[in-house]
């Protein structure tokens, strides 16, 4: 479903996308694009990874990834973890205030009329339960969720 | 068979989008099965002044392009229960879709809906092109302005060289004070420059920023001038005679009262 070099370009951004090291620990075998831009209305990245965003993501601004999405700033706009069907992606947000949210398979959107509605802290959403849920944010919980994969990988292997 | 509408200016930031919400939601509340088309890829607005941008999952490209079946990308109004919307594309161009698919997909619609309501981008280009493809009648929306009833000049002969056939005007924000001070283009100037049909007449009002903003159409909120002149048009649209408002002719109660004591 990546047909990234074409969207990479699209969106006139390659320079800014540094993949780092592949197999970085928060999620193994998949490489980590870092998008140091701010993602604006009509503007679509779609990595075979996790993405992290230095930056906001505006309204109408879209961010697809086969693994975690981190964005390091305010997520106005869509974004859609595990694009390839990983239920144990997640996004977290400094600012997490989606028109919609994907992951996986599921989909979520803002409630009608309600206008911006800021909580004031980072949060994080992942599924549960056959739905997406959206958490207090706590530093440190989030090795439980982003390592998960990592996790299941080891225990598979040892035994 | 259902009637293609589209809904078209030329110039941009006339209302064509606000028009096309209004009249949308004005024909459904008649009772009429209606679906919106937004053809500005690239520069979406319909579904953010129908408030149903938090819905879009597929659009018209992933229509055209096969990614979808059209059912699966038609948004159904939160309010209206016969109003659905086709998004635009986002991310994409003009270019993303062609003539052909668009008389293909208003084909598919016309059967199903009792109008389609195409919203066409500013511009002659490509955009506009498409969006008049699979249309059989035109609502020109101008304002009194010369520059935005030069480019609906220009608008109208393409639409007669591109063999549509009813061609209708509306003229949007309209400030009656301004006319009656003669400091603002009225509607006999207008209709003598471009000479077709009038539908209405839509008053300036601010309700229609607080309407927009809100992503509700003014024509379901409460009693707005704007609300009800659009109510007034989807009525004519019906093919109902609905007589012009008295702003809308600029024979106002004040107006003649004034010209009684000799003010006017």
């Amino acid at each position: 479903m990546f047909s990234s070099i074409e969207d990479q370009n699209r969106a006139g951004a390659p320079q800014n996308m540094l993949p780092l090291a592949a197999g970085s620990r928060l999620n193994k075998g998949k490489p980590t694009y870092l998008i140091c831009r701010t993602v604006r209305s009509g503007q679509r990245f779609e990595y075979p990874g996790n993405a992290v965003v230095m930056g906001d993501i505006h309204p109408g601004g879209e961010v697809v990834a086969s693994g975690h999405v981190i964005v390091m700033g305010t997520l106005k706009g869509v974004v859609h973890a595990g694009a390839e069907g990983d239920e144990n992606a997640v996004v977290l947000a400094f600012r997490l205030q989606p028109i919609q949210l994907r992951i996986a398979g599921y989909i979520t959107r803002a409630p009608d009329n309600e206008g911006d509605f800021d909580s004031g802290e980072p949060e994080i959403a992942r599924v549960q339960d056959e739905a997406i849920i959206i958490d207090k944010y706590h530093p440190g919980t989030e090795k439980r969720w982003l390592t998960k994969s990592l996790k299941q990988e080891e225990v598979e292997q040892n035994g | 068979m259902g009637e293609v509408i589209v809904i078209t200016s030329g110039k941009g930031g006339v209302g064509k989008t606000t028009t096309t919400a209004n009249l949308g939601a004005g024909l459904a509340s008649l009772g009429k099965k209606v679906v919106l088309v937004d053809t500005d890829i690239g520069l979406r607005n319909l579904d953010v002044v129908m408030g149903l941008e938090n819905r879009i999952v597929y659009d018209l490209v992933d229509v055209v392009e096969g990614r979808c079946r059209l059912k699966q990308a038609l948004i159904k109004d939160k309010r209206l229960e016969s109003l659905y919307l086709l998004p635009a594309n986002q991310t994409r161009d003009k270019s993303a879709i062609n003539r052909q698919q668009m008389i293909k997909l208003t084909e598919q619609l016309r059967e199903d809906y009792d109008f389609v309501l195409i919203d066409c981008p500013a511009g002659i280009e490509g955009g506009f092109k498409n969006a008049v493809a699979g249309a059989e009648q035109a609502l020109v929306v101008t304002t009194p302005e010369v520059a935005a009833v030069r480019d609906a000049d220009r608008i109208i002969g393409l639409l007669e060289a591109d063999d549509v056939e009813a061609l209708r005007l509306i003229i949007n924000r309209l400030r009656p004070d301004m006319v009656r001070k003669g400091d603002m283009m009225d509607i006999e100037d207008i209709m003598e420059i471009l000479a077709i049909d009038l539908l209405g007449v839509v008053p300036e009002d601010e309700y229609i920023v607080v309407s927009t903003n809100r992503g509700e159409p003014a024509v379901l909120g409460g009693h707005s001038k704007a609300g009800q002149a659009y109510h007034n048009i989807s009525r004519r649209l019906l093919g109902e005679e609905v007589p012009f408002l008295n702003w809308e002719t600029g024979n106002g109660i004040m107006a003649r009262l004034k010209r009684l004591i000799g003010l006017g």
